[in-house]
């Protein structure tokens, strides 16, 4: 005890005379800490921001580029290969037997991705390794039938407009969680636009509480 | 559009301890449906995980008069003091990892929210709680018959019987599938009780009437007039829950025409049972 | 300006000011804690869509429908199949946790080659025709009697093509394991005639009289029994179960009989006695009995009157008495034999009692009661074209009567008397009594070939090793015996391709059987064992493959079996058990684990009390008041005149004074961790002890020491 009592004594006086030496930049001084603190503020916030993100995510390209809006118009909806099955779970990315429903054997156009599909899957039998934007956690339990059959939502409400786009866009990975950037959102502060912004539990619980008055319990959604 | 929760479930369970062989099916039939982990000695059972356990019970008299029966015991599902809800996991768990469904009555359990405080496996008067001690581990090529209807759990974390909720699941799916409001008795059994060779298991729901385990069980509607935190105790004199007056108000009910079996099912002071044992629910039979 | 420690105070202060109104540290934290709830090395099982392969269980004689569960064709579940004649729903947990033997990665997954100590990995091809090389120096030698095969049983396909190798060969030497099926047929010769076997209609009795069958212990066909017993309340039926350890079975009966070891015949014959002696027989059954009725009476009564038999057994005189009235008065008595499983060491002379009770008061082929009928034979296998080998070897003497006598021949001689061995489907260096001479014997032969899909016992010592599929892989006719009242025959369907480089063991006999060229060969020409199969079963294949099975026989048998009392008015010797220790050390049948050569999956193993297996340690159960002070849960060191053992020690008021139980099925020494090295194999404390009318294993225990370790 007394020998720290005895350093402080001892710091005291040294710090004493330092300050006194100090006294007369001592605005100056201040002054620049305040910029310093600014600029480091704006750095640090402008990279957490704007870099951050970037650093974040690293993007991957899918197998190959797919066409939504040019299959939903020629199917004329979503289900007929984002189906459920008929014990009511969701058959999710359709499989290459689905694919082949319509395909058979031959490439039914002429872009250089269907012969991709056609030479790398098709003919070697092997399922595409669609890298999925919508990818939850094992730990989630997710009933489309209780969704798109029963309360009758579509399939954009949690999805998007993904029907009408021409192109695949690049999957964003976080690489911390490996799951796609669509789950938190493209906003990294989790501003969401649209009810398909985001995917988080929240959001499951939010429209849920709207909906059904409660947010539910946790093995409604969990296994 | 609004719906659900307009008919709540109460999903229970009737164990025939005069039919259960001990054969070990039900257990067996858990793990491999709820991708329970097995490890090299499984013998230590205090870290031996088992969402069933089928226990052993002896009348504790001498040979040729010592009789034994073996109890089946899953998670109770426990509605907690005057069923409001309040088990005794649930009201520990400071990571709401597990709670209450009032919609089904089932205690849930999120291994990816639990954080391993173990307050719950204390608070639990069943012992239906395992704490993972070690991260699981399948030999070379046998996680080939893991199930994706139940996430495997990791080191650290709490995990116990479910009533194969994930079932329930498939079954509901199966019925928004075809338009059905609700799903029957039979869409949804547990593991344990479609596997048990000799029929000692009814799965149901209790408040339905028509479910076989509510015409075994008959609840009472009322709570116990002797203590009010008791509701749910079964009119069938031959049924019995375990612990039953604290009030923990399980969905797991016991049946046995055995009166020692029935009393091995709470403590007694002595005498005690004499005089209790008259109430409806534990009157005195064979 | 000078750039301070202010300044850079302010410069950190800034920087963490503007990171913690930036979206970082809310992004790393959700980040962070979905990255520590999925661990990459916590295995996420593949989601896809569910189908259900139908198939038939063949782990054990009872031949239970199943049902494996996939996800995109990769089995994740096997459970009982509803509608399925024999179990109808239920499964047993041996059957459930079947998925872990498909995928055990201790499996053989190659044909092996014991080289030196070792074994080495070889092809298929040159397996085959090592194997047909070796056998054709001994046809060469003109010794072809010197193949002897061994399988666990006499029934379905599979075993047809090694009965007909070894005919078509030139051998006697067939050898099956001894199980509840042979016990039926003997017990069936001995009463009624050859050719028979038997079954129980334990679904229908109303008062079941059983000397130490575990109904509920795995006998039979156990979901079949365990569904059988559960039905017991509603139907008001009676089950009394007599034995010397509270089992299970014995806990869920109405009433329980300790007796001591052993003494079960003299209980049975003590009954009749009291049946014969108070009238209470079926005098229309009995009217047909041939062998000597009244000398088998007058026999009964000098040895078996009710104090006789009390002093023998340890069961009361008037318990007997009271027994035997209440049997006989029965509306639908049945007597079931078979102690344990029923496939252990069994005694003739106690089977053969036990079923005199059925014919005494006349319940056999009555509902309720004993059905003895003609074994179902549903096999068509064309004539075997044998040349001048075949012929002369085949009608030789077989080297011993039964498996024991084999393994003491093979023991005894100097000169291999078998000098080829096939193993299929059994583990004799596991399963029979005193593991220790018949490891020797194996060792005596000098070319084993083991067809297991495990490195067991058996297979360890083997020269080649050809790989069978589990039967979840396998096509295969499985026919059900165990004592049901019904015969039926399921066909095992592949549920999933095979998962290591095996084979359906039909096909390795015919591709050994075609290697051996000239007339074997001519007696295999089918392409391959599916086509064998469809041909062989062709009366009941549209059944089998549409169904997925075939009843072949249900319901009570419309002839009635004559009854021959000969056997028994003779009055066999019975046996006595080995050693001169004051207590009777027994084998325990758990229904979780599995006594025959196959050891239990983890999910079974891990389900075993630890008053059966602590840690590493068997526990012994025993009567506190003849446990010589030892201490519950306490180690101990148990001898036989075969050897001793460390065991531990649970206090077991079920047992009776004098008898100490120990589970079998324990003390397998496979390279699988989760089942093998724990406790001992009691069979390697057991010695064989033959029946000298039977010439049977009759050795149901032996006498023991405990004492301190």
């Amino acid at each position: 005890m007394s020998e720290i009592e005895n350093k402080t004594e001892n710091g005291s006086t040294e710090s004493a005379g330092g300050c006194a030496a100090k006294d007369t930049e001592d605005d100056k001084g201040l002054g620049l800490g305040v910029i310093f603190f600014i600029v480091a503020f704006v750095v640090c916030f402008l990279s957490g921001t704007l870099l951050f993100p970037k650093l974040l995510y690293s993007k991957k390209e899918q197998p190959f580029n797919f066409n939504h809006a040019l299959h939903v118009g020629e199917t004329g909806d979503c289900e007929t290969c984002h189906f459920l099955r008929e014990d009511g779970s969701f058959a999710g990315i359709p499989n290459l037997e689905t694919c082949l429903d319509c395909h058979a054997e031959d490439a039914l156009g002429e872009t250089e991705d269907e012969l991709v599909f056609v030479e790398e899957y098709i003919v070697k039998g092997k399922e595409v390794p669609w890298l999925i934007y919508s990818r939850q956690p094992d730990c989630v339990f997710f009933s489309h039938a209780a969704h798109t059959k029963t309360a009758g939502m579509d399939c954009v409400t949690c999805h998007g407009p993904i029907g009408e786009s021409t192109s695949l866009k690049p999957y964003e990975e976080n690489r911390i969680t490996g799951y796609s950037r669509d789950i938190w959102g493209k906003n990294i502060w989790g501003i969401k636009k649209h009810s398909w912004d985001r995917m988080k539990m929240d959001d499951c619980a939010e429209c849920h509480k709207e909906e059904t008055g409660h947010q539910g319990y946790c093995f409604q959604c969990h296994k | 559009m609004k719906q659900e929760n307009n008919k709540a479930h109460k999903f229970g369970m009737v164990i025939d301890l005069d039919k259960c062989t001990g054969c070990g099916s039900c257990m067996v039939s858990c793990m491999s449906e709820n991708n329970v982990p097995f490890k090299e000695d499984e013998s230590n059972k205090k870290d031996s995980i088992t969402w069933m356990r089928v226990y052993k019970l002896t009348n504790g008299k001498s040979f040729p008069d010592t009789e034994i029966v073996y109890m089946p015991r899953p998670c109770q599902h426990c509605g907690g003091k005057g069923d409001h809800g309040h088990s005794p996991c649930v009201s520990v768990c400071p990571a709401t990892a597990t709670d209450y469904g009032y919609d089904t009555g089932i205690v849930s359990q999120i291994y990816t929210r639990c954080f391993g405080c173990r307050y719950c496996m204390g608070a639990c008067p069943y012992h239906a709680r395992y704490f993972n001690w070690w991260d699981p581990k399948w030999p070379e090529g046998m996680e080939k018959y893991l199930s994706p209807d139940v996430s495997p759990r990791m080191r650290g974390v709490v995990e116990k019987c479910s009533f194969c909720y994930h079932r329930y699941q498939a079954a509901r799916d199966t019925a928004y599938y075809e338009d059905r409001e609700d799903i029957e008795e039979h869409e949804y059994q547990t593991a344990c009780a479609t596997a048990c060779p000799a029929g000692a298991i009814v799965f149901g729901d209790l408040n339905n009437p028509e479910h076989m385990v509510h015409q075994i069980v008959k609840p009472d509607p009322h709570p116990d007039p002797y203590n009010k935190d008791v509701v749910g105790k079964s009119r069938n004199p031959k049924v019995f829950r375990l612990l039953e007056r604290l009030g923990t108000n399980p969905k797991v009910y016991y049946l046995s025409e055995r009166e020692w079996v029935r009393k091995a099912g709470d403590n007694y002071l002595d005498g005690e049972w004499d005089k209790i044992k008259n109430h409806h629910g534990s009157s005195s039979h064979g | 300006m000078k750039v301070d420690r202010r300044s850079f105070l302010g410069l950190g202060l800034g920087a963490a000011a503007g990171i913690a109104v930036s979206p970082v540290g809310l992004k790393l934290t959700d980040d962070s804690s979905i990255w520590s709830q999925n661990w990459p090395w916590t295995p996420v099982p593949v989601d896809g869509q569910v189908n259900y392969e139908n198939s038939v269980c063949s782990l054990c004689p009872g031949s239970c429908g199943i049902s494996v569960r996939k996800i995109e064709n990769r089995p994740v579940k096997i459970e009982g199949l509803a509608g399925y004649p024999v179990n109808d729903g239920g499964a047993c947990l041996h059957g459930i946790a079947g998925l872990q033997y498909l995928y055990d990665p201790s499996r053989v997954k190659t044909p092996l080659k014991k080289n030196g100590d070792l074994f080495e990995k070889i092809s298929w091809d040159e397996a085959i025709s090592l194997v047909a090389e070796k056998l054709s120096e001994i046809r060469k030698k003109g010794t072809p009697e010197r193949l002897a095969c061994i399988a666990d049983k006499d029934m379905g396909s599979v075993s047809g093509l090694f009965q007909r190798l070894l005919k078509s060969f030139g051998s006697p030497n067939f050898y099956t394991m001894p199980s509840l099926e042979s016990y039926l047929e003997l017990t069936a010769a001995a009463l009624h005639g050859e050719g028979l076997t038997m079954g129980f209609d334990l679904e229908n009795a109303d008062y079941v009289l059983s000397f130490g069958a575990g109904i509920i212990e795995g006998w039979g066909s156990p979901v079949s029994c365990f569904k059988a017993n559960a039905s017991r309340k509603e139907r008001h039926a009676q089950l009394v179960q007599i034995e010397p350890r509270l089992s299970n079975t014995a806990a869920n009966a109405d009433q329980w009989i300790p007796i001591k070891p052993g003494t079960e015949a003299d209980l049975a014959l003590g009954l009749c006695a009291v049946i014969l002696n108070n009238k209470l027989f079926d005098s229309t059954a009995t009217a047909d009995f041939r062998g000597g009725l009244n000398k088998f009476a007058a026999n009964l009564q000098r040895n078996y009157s009710p104090s006789k038999t009390a002093e023998i057994t340890g069961v009361k005189a008037d318990v007997i008495e009271k027994l035997a009235t209440v049997f006989a008065k029965a509306k639908m008595p049945l007597a079931v034999f078979g102690k344990g499983r029923g496939d252990g060491a069994q005694s003739l002379k106690e089977m053969a009692a036990v079923h005199t009770l059925n014919c005494l008061v006349g319940n056999i082929n009555k509902k309720g009661g004993a059905f003895v009928q003609a074994t179902a034979d549903y096999l068509e296998f064309p004539d075997e074209s044998m040349d001048d080998i075949a012929e002369k070897g085949f009608v030789k003497t077989k080297t011993g009567r039964y498996i024991h006598q084999l393994i003491e021949k093979v023991n005894e001689s100097s000169t291999p008397v078998i000098e080829a061995l096939l193993v299929y489907n059994a583990n004799p260096c596991y399963s029979l009594h005193d593991s220790k001479t018949v490891k020797q014997a194996l060792g005596k032969i000098p070319f084993v070939v083991s067809f297991s899909s495990f490195l067991d016992e058996t297979a360890k010592q083997a020269d080649i090793i050809l790989p069978s599929h589990t039967f979840i892989e396998r096509l295969e006719d499985v026919p059900t015996g165990a004592g049901l009242a019904k015969s039926v025959v399921g066909l095992a369907k592949p549920a999933t391709r095979p998962v290591f480089d095996t084979k359906n063991p039909g096909d390795t006999v015919i591709l050994i059987a075609k290697a051996l060229e000239g007339s074997i060969a001519e007696s295999f020409e089918w392409e391959s064992y599916e086509e064998c199969l469809e041909s062989v079963t062709a009366g009941i294949w549209d059944s089998l493959s549409e169904e997925g099975f075939a009843v072949l026989s249900q319901g009570v048998p419309l002839n009635s079996p004559s009854v021959n009392i000969a056997y028994l008015a003779d009055n066999p010797a019975g046996i006595s058990f080995q050693g001169d220790f004051e207590h009777t050390l027994i084998p325990i049948d758990n229904m979780r684990l599995i006594s025959g050569g196959t050891a239990a999956s983890p999910f079974a193993v891990k389900t075993v009390a630890d008053t059966v297996l602590k840690g590493r340690d068997s526990v012994v159960e025993i009567n506190p008041q003849t446990a010589n002070g030892l201490k519950d849960g306490g180690t101990a060191i148990l001898t036989t005149p075969l050897g001793s053992a460390r065991i531990k020690v649970s206090l077991n008021q079920g047992m009776m004074p004098g008898v100490i139980g120990m589970v079998q099925g324990l003390g397998h020494s496979f390279d699988n961790k989760y089942v093998s090295n724990k406790g001992i194999n009691v069979n390697d404390l057991i010695g064989p002890v033959i029946e000298s009318g039977s010439g049977l294993d009759a050795a149901s225990g032996i006498r023991a020491k405990i004492s301190k370790a």
